[in-house]
């Protein structure tokens, strides 16, 4: 009996502990983990549209309005993730008020890119996404009837990264403007 | 195996090489096989698994008195992943770059085989001081061992070391890129083994 009590006890106090060490280690990392969360997202977007002095998120990871300094609207920044040959292929789409591409930007592996290295990752490469770069909601491959060179053997990947900027442009149409 | 009186020196030295826990034993092959695409990441992997491996042997050995045989595993895991997940948070805070490349084998530590296994091989039958080195010296092992992986396949999938270019441009422009992916790890782990075997290693 007395060893039940004991065995309760000593659970009981390894778990206070921890659950104290925890909670002190968590205070302090908190506010550098949140920093390092908001100064990545700022400079994904800051690459894609260049010239904003701010961004105001509108849709939770998905829509930004990039502010000029006076604070009035100068463009927009979409997330897109339509499925490629391993999960959804993130990209940061910046675009201007009339809706023209200004600038992309293909998640790396890190970032959650799950495409095949040598083949599909190579869509983070320059000269692919560069392509993109001065078209608006209606790109597309050249196989597809558009104007983009697909990555070669991956095209299901090029076309993920066509087809998610289109009809992610599409779907927040009415945020161009003023 | 001669009956030896083992020395503190020896709880340091010989799981380096000889009784290394991947290589000799083949347990924590796990983050080994999936954490050693590129040196670097090698490395962070280790030093997070070693500091987990050090602190977690220390405490097991200074609670071990109070601790009943009955409820030992749920006490060393809640050990375990109270050291597994404040590296986490660190690392979330301090290396994110690293932290995003580790991803999920960072909380995975938790269940690392060699961890658990020394805090109950090892650190709770023996000293603070002893179980510390013991500690030091399997993390020294699988360190050794992963950075030396994560080198070799980085070397053949990318043609660089830690980053630095080694190969000549032809051989960067179609490398053996197989390397990256698990059966590269296996292939390399199997040829270490081998190597291993060959001039008996683990016999010395």
């Amino acid at each position: 009996m007395k060893s039940r009590t004991w065995m309760v006890v000593s659970l009981l106090v390894t778990c206070l502990v921890a659950a104290f060490a925890l909670s002190e280690v968590y205070a302090v990392t908190k506010s550098q983990i949140d920093k390092q969360r908001a100064d990545a997202t700022e400079s994904a977007l800051a690459q894609v549209l260049a010239g904003a002095a701010g961004f105001r998120e509108m849709e939770k990871d998905s829509l930004w309005y990039g502010l000029d300094s006076a604070g009035t609207k100068m463009g927009i920044v979409v997330r897109s993730g339509v499925r490629g040959y391993g999960g959804p292929v993130p990209v940061l789409v910046g675009l201007d008020l009339t809706g023209r591409i200004v600038g992309i930007k293909v998640a790396s592996p890190a970032e959650g890119l799950k495409e095949t290295p040598g083949l599909g990752l190579k869509a983070t490469e320059e000269w692919f996404w560069k392509q993109f770069v001065g078209g608006d909601s209606t790109v597309a491959l050249k196989k597809d009837g558009g104007k983009i060179d697909a990555i070669s053997g991956a095209t299901i990947t090029s076309r993920a990264v066509a087809k998610g900027i289109a009809q992610t442009i599409r779907k927040y149409s009415e945020h161009l403007g003023r | 195996m001669t009956a030896q009186k083992p020395s503190r020196i020896g709880y340091l030295i010989r799981p380096i090489v000889r009784e290394n826990a991947v290589l000799i034993l083949m347990i924590g092959l796990c983050p080994t096989l999936a954490t050693t695409t590129s040196a670097r990441d090698a490395l962070g992997m280790s030093a997070a698994a070693s500091f987990v491996l050090i602190f977690s042997n220390i405490v097991v050995s200074l609670v071990r008195k109070f601790v009943q045989p009955s409820i030992r595993i749920p006490i060393f895991i809640i050990i375990i992943s109270t050291f597994v997940t404040i590296i986490d948070y660190v690392l979330q805070a301090y290396q994110p770059s690293l932290y995003r490349v580790l991803g999920v084998f960072v909380p995975l530590i938790v269940v690392n085989c060699i961890i658990l296994g020394r805090a109950e091989a090892f650190a709770y039958g023996h000293g603070v001081f002893d179980s510390f080195l013991d500690g030091l010296g399997n993390s020294l092992g699988f360190t050794l061992l992963l950075v030396t992986l994560g080198a070799i396949r980085e070397f053949f999938a990318a043609g660089t070391i830690f980053g630095k270019v080694v190969t000549p441009g032809w051989y960067r422009s179609a490398p053996m890129l197989f390397m990256i992916f698990p059966p590269g790890a296996f292939f390399v782990i199997g040829v270490l083994k081998a190597l291993v075997a060959k001039f008996k290693l683990d016999k010395g």
